[in-house]
């Protein structure tokens, strides 16, 4: 028991005053001098005797009001939470919220937090309900309001740090839902974290009921260094059958003191191939360059390592590397094309490297159905589409994932007898130079197509205008991806079986236009060969808690992935096999681990193993934290008491216990009953024997 | 005045002690107090010689040949000898308690300032008589004896004056050690608050009796004795003693009440049995219409007696 207020308890010595007035004042100023108590002492004494007896209940409880009175403005609290259910006779509600995001592996942050949580369980009566919310990105609850404090206990030594970025939304978001549903008035979360500012996005709706406490733990140090390696990038070059590769790695120091001499090595496949010594000042970052090296058909790994300091995970950076993908383009011209109708488009596909397209040219008179084994895309330009055999072999080819641009120039007839791959029909062009031509008004930037063009400066589609195009209708208007300012199609595109068609309105020469003469025109080329082949940018690296679409990524290898039939199995960096979730047309896989997991398809006739790199999400490296009672009085609507920057896990304060066990209440309720009692018993009493 | 607490005695009017209390002047005091009365305090108990003549007596040798009456020598040519009634020849003393209980008061005079009062009182009234006046002052021992003379009133009055009460008191010794003052048979006049039990009392008293004095017993009392008028609950402390006792007076009022009357009672029975006059005397009660009615009845009881 102790009191907010002890000072006023010596006004208790007030309590004397009664007494006192009545031994001495009374002594002194009513004492009667009376020349003889002869005949006085021979009055039976039992007469005052019985009078004073008289007079105890109402002394008694006069003092004991003004106890409680004093007691009660003392502002008393019990200091033992088994004393305070004892006393008060209700259970508490505590949610304990315990950060296990990979931070929390600095230093022994993780032990202290660990330590911390079993006190606050320790310091529960045994009619608490217990809850136990273990959170990084995402929280997870064990039983609710459990009673049974020694599995919360258990919860807790068995947790460990996780991979994951620290994110307070959700764990509060849950807590708060847990806390609302409860009947107990006194309810409480405690937060145990490291309060990493990364964390708290500021305003994410959660908001603690009336008289709900969030109590913040720190566990963070005033001081921290860290060094991480941020990233890893790739120049990639053309060598021999493969690529040479130039590995730069980024570093970033995250502490107020300079890092000298780090260590950074590169591994490749498992074996160190270079290490390098490097200065990164503080608060400042340094970028590694390795020597290159070569990647052949083989998918190769590597990592990025530097020494260790305080906080493990984010110094090492894993990575894969897969050889490059080649996309295929046949473009198929009229039999007299216009001059150096190709041009443009061979040149625009002949740059690049991710991925490289192979193109060739053909006339349509020589297209036949063997010219299309291979190819990723075929684009008519210009020219009507082969009929017959080679037709079917077309939508063939399209329907087992093929695709097929067709540019709709002033050559172009669509007889019936040719195959049905447009998503529309069209008519005779339409000349717009006298009215200077026309300009993309509508692009569906949603699009894969268009998707590289939606960020701010990253072109300029409607740059070019447009002289002559053929008006195109389309038979689901879903399908239209850009038009032209006048409402007219400018590209349509549908999928068909398994590939892909796209209907162009006009040229991609200059002839009708000049977006060829544009800087857009070689991205624009590029996309729209990319989504036909249904290329996907391989990735070096994931990052953890990512959703893997497992059927992209063979894809990307450039093979097709049959759920049903090849039965993917990834082995996790722990050794763990894994059997990968099939939802629906996605094959979706959750990257829980920092390291390389390795795909398997033992159902298929040929194992296709794929290397996947997964590394942590680096916003956790910076460990800049935020203020924990900020948060608290993010939450709770109420101004925090504690001191800005205690880094220290911290005790409830006095003001907060005696103000949530509110005993000074019961206190005033007593003496005011008691004072009603003496009231009642002092008018029922005769006046003789109040005196 | 307490008139309307007394019945007046026609022709008398009787003075407040409150305005006796001004007075500042013992004689004066006692002479207004006693001019007005007729009768005298006693009869003569001696002849002597005095104005009222009592009988002639044959001579005797040796008696003062100036007493001879001549003329009636002249008339029968024998010796005969006046004799007169002496009525100045007694002796009276005060015997005045002035112990600490003496000082007691619960408004108006203390009981010692009525005692004063009534023992000057008595000594002018004696003095008037011609009788030899003569104080004796006491508490629980002797303090001061004026031996009784004609010529004493003046240094009788002074030292009733100068009489203050200080200790405590007691009554048996001191009365004890008067009788050897009193050899010869007079009028003693013993004003206390005899707080002493009545069989100490009488004892003490009786003594006098049997010398043959003639006693007068004043029993002074503050009226807050005799009606215990107090109603809050108090401590009593005990003027002599010191001793504190607390008291809730409603609860026993009656029962003190009922045991001074015993006291009183008591005392009036057993100082009738020694032939003592006995009188209580309320300091509030004028003194002169208590004196008077004293005087009155003890006139009565000489008839008597």
């Amino acid at each position: 028991m102790a009191f907010l207020a002890p000072l006023l308890l010596l006004s208790l010595a007030a309590l004397a005053v009664p007494v006192l007035v009545h031994l001495i004042h009374r002594e002194r100023d009513q004492i009667i001098q009376f020349p003889s108590l002869m005949f006085l002492e021979r009055v039976p004494y039992r007469s005052m005797r019985r009078q004073k007896i008289r007079n105890w209940p109402l002394f008694l409880l006069r003092c004991a009001a003004f106890i409680l009175l004093v007691l009660a403005f003392a502002r008393p609290f019990f200091t033992s939470a088994t004393a305070v259910a004892g006393a008060l006779g209700g259970g508490r509600e505590v949610v304990v919220l315990l950060d296990q995001s990979y931070s929390m592996g600095y230093g022994d942050r993780w032990a202290r937090a660990q330590a911390a949580a079993l006190r606050e369980i320790d310091a529960l009566g045994p009619d608490d309900g217990a809850t136990l919310i273990l959170f990084a990105r995402n929280a997870e609850a064990g039983a609710r309001s459990s009673i049974d404090h020694a599995s919360v206990r258990s919860a807790i030594d068995r947790a460990e740090v996780g991979v994951e970025v620290t994110r307070f939304g959700p764990a509060l978001k849950l807590a708060e839902g847990i806390l609302e549903v409860s009947e107990v008035a006194d309810r409480e979360a405690i937060l145990i974290s490291d309060f990493q500012k990364n964390g708290w996005a500021g305003n994410e709706g959660i908001a603690f009921a009336e008289g709900v406490v969030l109590r913040p733990i720190s566990v963070a140090e005033p001081d921290t260094s860290n060094l991480s390696v941020a990233s890893v990038s790739f120049e990639r070059e053309p060598f021999s059958a493969g690529e040479q590769v130039t590995a730069s790695a980024r570093l970033v120091n995250l502490s107020t003191s300079n890092a000298t001499r780090v260590p950074v090595t590169l591994e490749l496949d498992g074996r160190e191939v270079a290490t390098r010594s490097v200065d990164v000042e503080a608060t400042g970052t340094a970028t590694v360059a390795f020597e290159p090296f070569i990647v052949g058909e083989d998918q190769r790994r590597g990592t990025v390592r530097i020494g260790d300091d305080l906080l493990l995970r984010d110094n090492a950076f894993h990575f894969t590397l897969s050889p490059g993908q080649l996309v295929t383009v046949l473009i198929v011209e009229a039999d007299t094309p216009n001059p150096d109708s190709s041009l443009y488009l061979e040149r625009a596909l002949a740059i690049g490297s991710t991925p490289s397209f192979v193109t060739e040219v053909m006339a349509v008179s020589d297209l036949t159905a063997d010219a299309l084994v291979g190819r990723s895309v075929v684009i008519l330009n210009d020219t009507a589409p082969p009929a017959g055999a080679v037709g079917d072999a077309l939508t063939a080819f399209v329907e087992n994932g093929g695709g097929v641009l067709a540019i709709l120039g002033e050559r172009v007839r669509w007889s019936s007898g040719a195959p049905a791959l447009l998503p529309g029909s069209f008519t005779t062009a339409v000349d717009r130079i006298g009215s200077r031509g026309r300009v993309l008004g509508y692009v569906d930037y949603s699009h894969p197509v268009f998707d590289v063009f939606n960020a701010p400066r990253s072109g300029d589609l409607s740059s070019a205008r447009f002289f002559q195009y053929r008006p195109f209708t389309v038979t689901d208007p879903e399908s239209v991806l850009a038009r032209f300012d006048d409402g007219q199609v400018a590209l349509a595109g549908h999928d068909l079986g398994r590939g892909r068609v796209l209907a162009w309105a006009s040229t991609l020469d200059s002839y009708w236009n000049d977006l060829a003469l544009k800087p857009v025109y070689l991205p624009f080329v590029h996309q729209l060969a990319k989504h036909l082949a249904g290329y996907v940018d391989p990735t070096d690296w994931h990052t953890t808690a990512q959703i893997l679409d497992v059927a992209s990524l063979y894809a990307s290898s450039g093979y097709r992935l049959e759920p049903e039939r090849d039965d993917p199995v990834a082995v996790s960096p722990t050794g763990d096999r894994l059997p990968i979730r099939v939802r629906e047309a996605a094959v979706l896989f959750e990257l829980a681990d920092q390291g390389f997991y390795e795909m398997h398809t033992p159902g298929a006739d040929v194992d296709v193993p794929l290397a996947v790199a997964v590394n942590t999400d680096r916003s956790e490296s910076d460990l800049t934290m935020l203020d924990p009672e900020e948060l608290a009085g993010a939450i709770t609507g109420r101004a925090g008491a504690g001191a800005p920057g205690n880094l220290v896990a911290r005790e409830r304060s006095p003001e907060e216990t005696e103000g949530r066990q509110g005993l000074w209440r019961y206190l005033l309720v007593v003496a005011l009953l008691l004072l009603a009692a003496e009231t009642v018993l002092s008018n029922l009493m005769p006046r003789v024997a109040r005196t | 005045m307490s008139s309307h607490e007394h019945p007046l005695t026609p022709g008398a009017s009787f003075v407040d002690p409150k305005v006796l209390a001004r007075i500042g002047n013992l004689e004066l005091l006692a002479r207004t107090i006693v001019d007005g009365f007729i009768n005298g305090i006693h009869k003569a108990s001696y002849l002597g010689v005095s104005v009222d003549f009592a009988e002639h007596r044959g001579y005797m040798p040796g008696d003062d040949i100036r007493r001879i009456d001549w003329q009636l020598y002249a008339r029968t040519d024998r010796y005969y000898v006046k004799e007169f009634e002496a009525d100045s020849n007694a002796n009276f003393s005060a015997i005045l308690d002035v112990s600490k209980s003496m000082a007691f008061s619960s408004g108006g005079l203390t009981k010692l300032d009525y005692a004063k009062y009534l023992a000057a009182s008595l000594a002018y009234f004696a003095n008037r008589q011609r009788d030899r006046v003569g104080l004796v002052t006491f508490d629980s021992q002797i303090l001061e004896r004026v031996p009784s003379s004609a010529k004493h009133l003046d240094v009788v009055l002074h030292t009733i004056d100068r009489a203050v009460a200080g200790r405590p008191g007691q009554l048996r010794d001191p009365l004890f050690r008067m009788t050897e003052f009193f050899k010869r048979r007079g009028i003693l006049a013993i004003i206390s608050d005899f707080y002493e039990e009545p069989d100490v009392i009488i004892d003490a008293v009786k003594r006098f009796r049997a010398q043959g004095h003639d006693v007068m017993v004043f029993h002074i009392l503050d009226p807050a004795e005799l009606e215990f008028p107090y109603d809050s609950a108090s401590s009593f402390e005990d003027l002599e003693t010191g001793v504190r006792m607390p008291i809730v007076p409603d609860n026993l009022r009656d029962q003190y009440k009922q045991l001074i009357e015993e006291h009183t009672s008591t005392l009036a029975k057993r100082f009738t049995e020694y032939q003592v006059d006995y009188a209580v005397f309320n300091t509030s009660t004028p003194l002169d219409y208590g004196l008077f009615k004293f005087l009155s009845a003890r006139e009565r009881m000489i008839r008597l007696r």
